[in-house]
């Protein structure tokens, strides 16, 4: 695959966006607030009607990412052609500016199981992952994302670490990492790895967007606590430090808020994102006076 | 150490029937196989909320425990065969009519169809009414013999109660037009489709229902027109293709449906 990025990909800017769901559609269409982009999950605009229409609405003024859930790159038994066409039409529709996908499974046996279930970091995983992405790129004729995940498990027969999983796909495919920093505090906190080492085995230049979210904190029975990245809350001090030190390393990148869980009125959503907004704009004069000196 | 197809099959167990035998040995040491409850959850709990979205009157008859009862029994026994999860839950009236818990209710199955008719027509693709005009300039020998294709979101449903009073009575939290639903009082004939500013439910009579299900299942119109005594076939023709019910025709000249961009 090309690594280049598409013209429509440009749309995004390197800016704060928030993640557009249903109950803000109407909100949004009245109030139109002032925000650089919003993303959609693909999945949800799969049908006609009043949903899809408001969302053309929406795309008249504000550029929209796609964040796709369920087409399972991790899969063994192949893609869904039936879902990877959903997908397509749904962009060929609303023309989005950024298209991503999961390192993750959802499908076995034609059954699906709506979560992003985790890879063992293998070989042979790898190869799956990378054979789904370039097909994906090929059908949609485009460069995509793919986004590391959060996990509650690792495997015991995983032989490589996950960043660098992420950087060979992204070397591979030439496709672009969404990198969740969310994602990899979490996973971090529960499997005990060093976020940072994370974010510096990431290749800077493939990162295209960037995922900001809250999670949850689990205190278990043997006296532990596990992180749950549930998407139902503020994002935490901790993960807003990292996002700080992620943006140090990969330059300003379109941010993205999500929020999925016991959702905020929009303002909560909009005042997140201008605080990502006032971090990029305290890395921009960081980065500036470094190359200055 | 396991194929990645195995793992796949592996873990699909421990989530869906709380198995975690399968999969323990494939966890790193430390982790505890409990941890895939944390993905059981999110499933479980992801699924019974696209049911309660597609069936709120279902729930609310049956209340919210024994609800969450029947999603349980029917997502372990119905996972979704598609990452499309608008169209997850078609067999849910079917799974309930077999359930036993619910036979106290009759009525219970039929509200659910309703409910997934509704859910149909909501989700359903846009697509353009068909070209009026093509329509009109068949020979007028040719016309009997047309077939249509019906609007993705038009849905014809027969009850032997009153489910739409019902539903109404169930979603509106009006005890007394609940009470006041006749159960003995005969069949509805229903028709489910969506407009632009919602999804509407219309009860028709039995002649008018029978003459646009006929029409729906793909019937020449002549065949519709003999089932259907006591109606007025041209001006409830007039009427369907003015609301946009029928997207395409086929006659036996005209072999290759005409049918509009989807948009």
């Amino acid at each position: 695959m090309s690594s280049a990025v598409g013209s429509r990909a440009s749309l995004i800017p390197a800016k704060a966006g928030i993640g557009l769901r249903f109950q803000h559609h109407h909100a949004v269409v009245e109030m139109r607030p002032d925000i650089a982009w919003m993303e959609v999950h693909t999945e949800n605009y799969m049908g006609g009607g009043p949903p899809l229409r408001c969302l053309d609405a929406i795309r008249r003024d504000v550029p929209i990412a796609l964040h796709g859930v369920g087409l399972s790159l991790g899969s063994t038994q192949g893609l869904d052609p039936a879902h990877l066409d959903r997908i397509r039409q749904v962009a060929d529709r609303i023309e989005p500016g950024l298209m991503s996908e999961h390192v993750a499974w959802s499908v076995v046996d034609g059954h699906y199981l709506p979560d992003l279930l985790p890879l063992p970091m293998t070989e042979e995983a790898l190869d799956v992952v990378c054979r789904h992405v370039d097909q994906m790129q090929s059908y949609l004729n485009r460069r995509i994302l793919v986004e590391n995940p959060s996990t509650y498990v690792t495997f015991r027969h995983s032989t490589i670490p996950e960043w660098e999983f992420m950087a060979v796909v992204a070397a591979r495919t030439g496709c672009g990492l969404l990198c969740d920093v969310n994602n990899i505090f979490v996973s971090a906190q529960n499997h005990g790895w060093d976020a940072s080492a994370y974010l510096a085995g990431l290749p800077a230049p493939a990162i295209g967007e960037i995922h900001l979210a809250g999670h949850a904190v689990r205190h278990l029975a043997d006296g532990g606590t596990l992180r749950i990245d549930d998407h139902g809350s503020a994002v935490v001090p901790e993960v807003w430090a990292f996002y700080q030190e992620a943006l140090a390393r990969f330059g300003l990148v379109p941010t993205l808020i999500e929020w999925d869980n016991n959702i905020p009125p929009l303002d909560v959503l909009l005042a997140e994102a201008r605080r990502a907004t006032g971090f990029m704009a305290i890395a921009e004069r960081e980065g500036a006076r470094a190359d200055a000196a | 150490m396991p194929t990645l197809l195995e793992l796949q099959r592996a873990m699909r167990s421990g989530i869906v029937e709380h198995d975690s035998a399968a999969v323990a040995g494939a966890l790193a040491t430390g982790v505890r196989p409990d941890r895939l409850d944390i993905y059981r959850n999110t499933i479980f709990s992801g699924l019974t909320r696209a049911l309660q979205l597609s069936f709120p009157a279902t729930q609310r008859l049956v209340g919210g425990e024994f609800f969450a009862g029947a999603a349980d029994a029917f997502i372990r026994e119905y996972l979704p065969r598609t990452a499309y999860l608008d169209q997850y839950g078609g067999e849910f009236p079917d799974f309930l009519s077999g359930f036993p818990p619910a036979t106290s209710l009759p009525y219970l199955a039929d509200i659910a169809r309703l409910e997934w008719a509704v859910n149909h027509a909501l989700h359903a693709p846009d697509e353009m009414p068909l070209d009026l005009a093509r329509l009109a300039a068949l020979a007028p020998d040719v016309q009997g013999r047309v077939t249509f294709r019906a609007h993705p979101s038009v849905v014809t449903l027969q009850s032997n109660f009153p489910v739409d009073e019902i539903w109404r009575a169930v979603l509106d939290a009006d005890d007394r037009a609940l009470a006041a639903a006749d159960l003995a009082a005969g069949s509805v004939f229903l028709l489910i489709e969506r407009d632009p500013t919602g999804v509407e439910v219309t009860r028709l009579n039995e002649a008018e229902w029978r003459f646009l299900h006929a029409l729906c299942r793909g019937e020449p119109l002549f065949c519709a027109v003999d089932s259907a005594t006591d109606i007025d076939p041209a001006g409830q023709l007039a009427e369907h293709l003015a609301a946009g019910r029928f997207v395409a025709f086929a006659s036996d000249t005209n072999e290759a449906v005409a049918s509009p961009e989807a948009v």
